[in-house]
């Protein structure tokens, strides 16, 4: 399957680079998912959760608090402002991320129905891992 | 020539203020490596986000998507009234660092009083204030102890009334003046349009690579707008932490030609000292001898 490159980038550093199978992305107007070869657009994102499919299979799912996304043919840049990767090597790191992730849910001022959503996607994203 | 005691109290206070210069040094050294690191990591994403920014501010120039008007992407002639941003550091004893910033602002001020255009001065940090206030220079609001440690959530505030004043056409442009971190031992100062922005630098013409941008049509104006928004905050907080690193390492290099120079005096004040203590010992041989001398 084809691949492209994905960045995701915070104001305090990269928090993912490398190449991906699939993107699936929390929309203004709602998920979209991106492949290889997508027409470019540029659009915004709300709170939600970016689910990246590696070449390996594996889906790494990243927490976003606000986005823009700018897709083109090769690659899908990300700025986000907040963000927390659901991934570690052990369980305690992972327990770890999914705290963060919980501070940062909680930290969204805007309170609205989707980030109930959210919070139970997250857990079950840890949950497979474990 | 001066007395024994004199000299000793200066070289007492030359040293003191050295050790302070050098106490100075070194937490400067700390804090500008971490303020340095956090620079570092959102200058990708400031530079990101301008590139996102700038690509879209050149398919409206070239109208490729049709009917957007937005303030913030269009130029404005014969602007009525400009905002000025300034930050400085709050304290001083950084070297040039606080007036190169000053001298700028200056001399943009003058350059609007020329073409007649009115500004509304707002100032970040405590020692660019106190120069304008004491020059008795109207400013517009200020705001104290963001410069040194930078919040977003501050700095959204501070420039959300510009953002807004602009919007509703009550000011024409926004530039930002800060002394930014190029590396350890120079500072860069930076004069930045933020608004409206610039579609000057994009070339129409050349066939683009990627050409197309495809947003929903009612959705254009509420995404260019939240864009420009974070834009906008996402500069001003990306210069005051760039101001930071800036100012750390000015300071850093203050301090540490001020403690070489403590060093000097201290070797100069001493020599001093050696030759009067020899002055004093001749004297007082001289005294004697001439004394048993007298008394054969």
């Amino acid at each position: 399957m084809d691949k492209f490159k994905l960045e995701i980038l915070t104001p305090n550093g990269e928090i993912y680079n490398g190449e991906a199978v699939s993107v699936i992305l929390p929309g203004e107007e709602g998920e979209f998912g991106v492949l290889a070869g997508h027409a470019s657009l540029t659009t915004l994102l709300e709170a939600g959760v970016v689910d990246v499919e590696k070449e390996d299979k594996s889906v790494e799912s990243i927490l976003i608090n606000w986005g823009v996304v700018q897709v083109d043919e090769e690659k899908v840049i990300v700025l986000v402002e907040g963000a927390v990767a659901i991934r570690g090597e052990s369980e305690s790191e992972i327990a770890n991320a999914l705290e963060d992730a919980k501070k940062l849910i909680s930290d969204i001022a805007d309170a609205n129905p989707a980030i109930a959503a959210v919070s139970a996607k997250i857990e079950s994203a840890a949950q497979n891992l474990l | 020539m001066a007395n024994l005691k004199d000299i000793q109290r200066q070289i007492k206070s030359v040293s003191n203020t050295q050790k302070t210069t050098r106490a100075m040094k070194l937490v400067s050294t700390a804090k500008l490596r971490r303020a340095e690191e956090l620079a570092r990591r959102s200058r990708l994403y400031a530079d990101k986000m301008n590139q996102v920014i700038a690509e879209i501010a050149g398919r409206i120039k070239c109208s490729k998507v049709g009917g957007i008007e937005n303030r913030c992407f269009n130029k404005i002639e014969n602007p009525k009234m400009v905002d000025i941003v300034f930050v400085t550091a709050d304290k001083g004893l950084c070297g040039g660092f606080n007036i190169q910033t000053i001298k700028a602002v200056k001399k943009l001020l003058k350059e609007y009083k020329e073409q007649n255009v009115k500004v509304r001065l707002r100032g970040i940090g405590k020692k660019g204030i106190e120069f304008f206030n004491y020059n008795e220079v109207e400013m517009f609001d200020t705001v104290l102890n963001l410069s040194s440690k930078p919040d977003k959530v501050r700095s959204d505030k501070f420039i959300a009334t510009s953002i807004e004043d602009y919007k509703d056409g009550k000011i024409d442009a926004l530039h930002v003046v800060y002394n930014g971190y190029k590396n350890m031992i120079t500072q860069e100062l930076h004069v930045r349009k933020v608004l409206p922005i610039d579609t000057e630098s994009f070339e129409c013409g050349q066939e683009q690579h990627t050409s197309m941008l495809e947003v929903e049509a009612q959705d254009e104006e509420k995404m260019l707008d939240s864009l420009v928004n974070k834009y906008v905050e996402y500069n001003m907080y990306y210069s005051l932490i760039d101001s930071v690193a800036a100012e750390h390492s000015a300071r850093m290099q203050a301090m540490d030609t001020a403690t070489n120079n403590a060093k000097e005096m201290v070797k100069s004040l001493n020599v001093q000292f050696n030759k009067a203590r020899q002055a004093a010992i001749t004297t007082e041989l001289i005294e004697i001898i001439s004394g048993v001398e007298s008394m054969k």
